[in-house]
């Protein structure tokens, strides 16, 4: 106790930390999960229902509209996310002036500043009908009749993943540069006196050096997957909510917009859950396969 | 962080080893691509680096042309017929000021705050024989791996029933400390030396006076890592806005951008915005990011390499 009251000024600095947290986190995921099992009223007694909101979720074909959605734009968000910001690594690595290299690092960088309100609001424009820059190109390049990129389904999705590419690959990119200065050069060296050219190497020594890297970016991005929401409450429109309502986008709109706060706390209990099991499913197969 | 620093002089005898290896070794294998690759690799970058500029330059056209050239469809690189209209529009008539203002607010309280707090708790986490720490770092672990987004619906009820419906302070309150924040706050104290820290004791020195007057200067890039990177997400909060905020007189931002541009094609409101208020719209919000990017850009790469190799 002696040992405590000499730390009494150490533990009031962590009192504002434990305070947020119970108040704005522990709190509200007991509460969130109570209510999932409850009938929810704002006012009056709230009568438990066991897993009642649970089956009302799994039987909204809405909600499996929302999952199939956000596992399509998640997956191909992940898989040209990967691609583009590990070329525009590789590429950016190969450059000798450091102007240049710097220069570009710091352009593909730019988007990821802004919020998803302005790189929404920009390639809405962009991808106008009337006038809009894309269209612009295509009709220079001989379409001739506008295109309705964002009030049509088959584009829909595509666009939000490409939208995403452009907003974060230069993100996702210096962590891949940063992890390149760190190989040793002696790999390259050794490769270099096997007589392997500079594709081979960056094949050879580069790529397998980057996995760990690429592993850690796989899983933060992958947990991202499921709590999309900023593009698509800012990108979405009624032509296309078919194609582009993701779960968080289901949440909001049960629980703030239609009130049924029992549903939509179901709904996010059921993404948590699914965030584990996707994390779980990750961490087996990288540890068995890939390292 | 540390191994940033230190690579600089790493590259370069790299790059002698290298200059001294390609006489020695001339021929097939090469430590730089063939110049024709070389060549479509620069080729490659200038496209890439456009297509970010672009769409950027592109806003910033149509933000400047008069209201009647900004609706007429063509390619343009240059402002037609020059006019500051839609920036005057947008920031008197709109009443874009009161959300920049309340994004300043927003910002700079949260960010100070977020800060201090931080630090604070950092600050606990690397004094030795403190009893206790494990506890309080697993208690920040368990707040790191539950999403926030995923308690979207109870943390409304919550801010609710506090009463902070449609205040400025739900929004400096939301996040105003994170586990990232802490610990990365951590591993930037733990570079500064004990000893140090011992000796201002044994002068008589205060655990508020040790961090402000040794830590806190001593660590200073790394304060800068964490202040910018809060700095940045606090100007572009939506989410909570989103949720906690209905009264237009309190919009931050990116709520009052998201009308201006998104809904207002929804809308049939008495007036049509046109293309070059809702750009300046854009640009306004754009500014003060692409002011301080140019000079921090160290420490943005500082975090994340902080971030991201440490793991």
């Amino acid at each position: 106790m002696p040992r405590f009251r000499q730390h009494i000024g150490l533990y009031l600095m962590f009192v504002p930390v434990i305070v947020y947290f119970l108040i704005f986190l522990y709190f509200p995921l007991v509460r969130g999960f109570t209510i999932s099992l409850q009938e929810f009223r704002m006012i009056g007694d709230r009568p438990f229902v066991g897993l009642e909101q649970y089956k009302a979720v799994l039987g909204d074909p809405f909600f499996w509209q929302a999952l199939k959605n956000t596992l399509w734009i998640g997956a191909g968000q992940l898989a040209f996310g990967f691609a583009a910001s590990l070329l525009a690594a590789l590429s950016l690595g190969e450059v000798l002036n450091p102007l240049f290299k710097k220069f570009n690092q710091m352009v593909l960088y730019i988007p990821h500043l802004f919020s998803w309100v302005i790189v929404g609001g920009i390639w809405i424009v962009l991808l106008s009908p009337d006038g809009g820059m894309v269209n612009e190109l295509l009709k220079l390049a001989g379409v001739e009749q506008p295109v309705h990129f964002l009030a049509e389904e088959r584009y829909a999705r595509w666009i939000m993943i490409g939208t995403s590419v452009w907003k974060e690959m230069g993100y996702t990119c210096i962590i891949y540069l940063a992890a390149m200065t760190l190989i040793n050069p002696s790999l390259y060296e050794a490769a270099r006196l096997d007589g392997a050219g500079r594709l081979k190497q960056l094949w050879y020594v580069t790529l397998p050096q980057l996995v760990p890297t690429m592993k850690t970016v796989f899983v933060l991005q992958l947990l991202g997957v499921l709590r999309m929401f900023d593009q698509l409450i800012v990108m979405r429109n009624p032509a296309i909510y078919r194609e582009v309502d993701v779960l968080m986008t289901y949440v909001y709109e049960q629980g703030i917009q239609q009130f049924q706060m029992d549903i939509a706390s179901a709904a996010s209990f059921l993404i948590i859950a699914a965030t584990l099991v996707l994390t779980l499913i990750f961490s087996r197969v990288s540890r068995y396969d890939l390292s | 962080m540390q191994s940033v620093k230190t690579l600089a002089p790493v590259k370069s005898r790299r790059e002698m080893k290298r200059q001294q290896q390609t006489k020695l070794w001339s021929g097939s294998s090469d430590s730089r691509l063939h110049p024709v690759l070389r060549t479509i690799n620069g080729i490659f970058l200038i496209l890439l680096s456009a297509t970010m500029i672009l769409p950027i330059w592109n806003s910033l056209v149509i933000s400047l042309s008069g209201s009647l050239a900004s609706m007429q469809p063509g390619l343009r690189f240059l402002p037609a017929d020059f006019s500051l209209e839609g920036y005057r529009r947008v920031w008197t008539a709109m009443e874009l000021w009161r959300p920049f203002l309340n994004n300043v607010i927003v910002t700079f309280a949260g960010t100070i705050l977020h800060v201090l707090l931080c630090s604070m708790a950092g600050y606990t986490l690397i004094i030795q024989h403190f009893p206790f720490k494990k506890w309080l770092i697993g208690f920040l672990f368990v707040t790191m791996t539950v999403p926030s987004e995923a308690i979207l619906i109870p943390l409304y009820i919550v801010n609710k029933e506090l009463g902070l419906l449609n205040t400025l302070s739900a929004l400096v309150l939301s996040g105003i400390v994170s586990g990232f924040s802490i610990l990365l706050m951590a591993s930037f104290f733990r570079s500064v030396p004990y000893e140090m820290q011992e000796s201002a004791r044994v002068d008589g020195a205060g655990d508020l006076r040790i961090l402000f007057r040794l830590y806190l200067p001593l660590a200073a890039s790394g304060i800068a890592t964490v202040t910018l990177f809060e700095f940045v997400s606090r100007w572009n909060q939506f989410t909570p806005a989103l949720m906690y905020i209905s009264d237009s007189s309190k919009y931050t931002l990116q709520l009052a951008l998201r009308s201006l541009i998104i809904l207002s094609d929804a809308t049939s409101g008495s007036e049509i915005t046109t293309p070059n208020v809702r750009m300046a719209g854009v640009m306004i919000a754009m500014l003060p990011l692409l002011v301080i990017y140019p000079f921090v850009q160290r420490y943005f790469v500082q975090g994340l390499t902080a971030g991201a190799v440490k793991e």
